[in-house]
């Protein structure tokens, strides 16, 4: 199985974006995120908090829908899943 | 019209279509990259998730507002001082209803339509903070 996980402004330069990456069954959306964010200590701290939790500010999206902070940890990953992972909007 | 897009746009041809039949008024927002000492800004978007986002704060707004017709034109891409980079065209029957319809659009793309822009500097850039730290796929624009 495999997601593609999406990281914008800030996050994308130091992550990258468009990351396929195989997912286990009952792998939670946080663990996909922190699994990826660690090959960047920047982008990973940028993310994470101190007990790796997404920091309050992060903003997430399974399939195009925002999942609370709280639910990233019980939200699960499938296969074709796109994982979207950003700042703080600043457009107009 | 309803786009993200790389490509300026002529806003006086959107202002000749929006005035469909009983239209008493236009009202054209126009942001501008504005020389805060930078050299350009660079756009980018969530299109997938931006777009629709676009299509129904124009709905919510037509409906709230009786707004006869709405254009939303939101470029991306490294733009320079001076080019437009948001261009938000309405049309009412009244004064009343176009400034509000407008205002409203403005204030819900700030709010939590998913794009980001950097400002480049001589130094190099800086990302420019959100207005709303937690919005973004959320129905927060409800302003009064």
């Amino acid at each position: 199985m495999t997601a593609t996980i999406r990281f914008f402004a800030r996050f994308r330069e130091l992550l990258g974006t468009d990351i396929q990456a195989p997912v286990e069954a009952g792998a939670t959306l946080i663990g996909l995120v922190r699994r990826i964010a660690k090959q960047n200590s920047e982008g990973y701290e940028a993310i994470f908090d101190e007990s790796g939790n997404f920091r309050e500010f992060v903003i997430i999206m399974k399939n195009g829908k925002r999942i609370e902070r709280g639910a990233a940890g019980i939200t699960l990953v499938s296969d074709n899943d796109e994982i979207a992972v950003f700042p703080p909007v600043a457009g107009g | 019209m309803i786009a993200i897009q790389h490509e300026d746009v002529d806003i006086g041809a959107l202002v000749r279509n929006a005035k469909e039949n009983g239209t008493g008024a236009v009202v054209v927002f126009d942001g501008i990259v504005r020389d805060d000492d930078i050299r350009q800004i660079e756009l980018e978007a969530y299109e997938e998730v931006a777009v629709p986002e676009l299509r129904k704060i124009a709905r919510e707004a037509s409906e709230k507002f009786r707004l006869l017709h709405v254009d939303i034109v939101h470029r991306i891409g490294r733009l320079d001082i001076g080019e437009n980079i948001l261009v938000i065209v309405v049309s009412a029957g009244h004064r009343k209803e176009a400034y509000e319809g407008s205002r409203f659009i403005i204030e819900a793309i700030k709010a939590g339509v998913p794009i980001w822009k950097k400002e480049l500097t001589k130094e190099g850039g800086r990302w420019v903070p959100g207005e709303h730290p937690h919005g973004s796929g959320q129905p927060g624009y409800h302003i009064s």
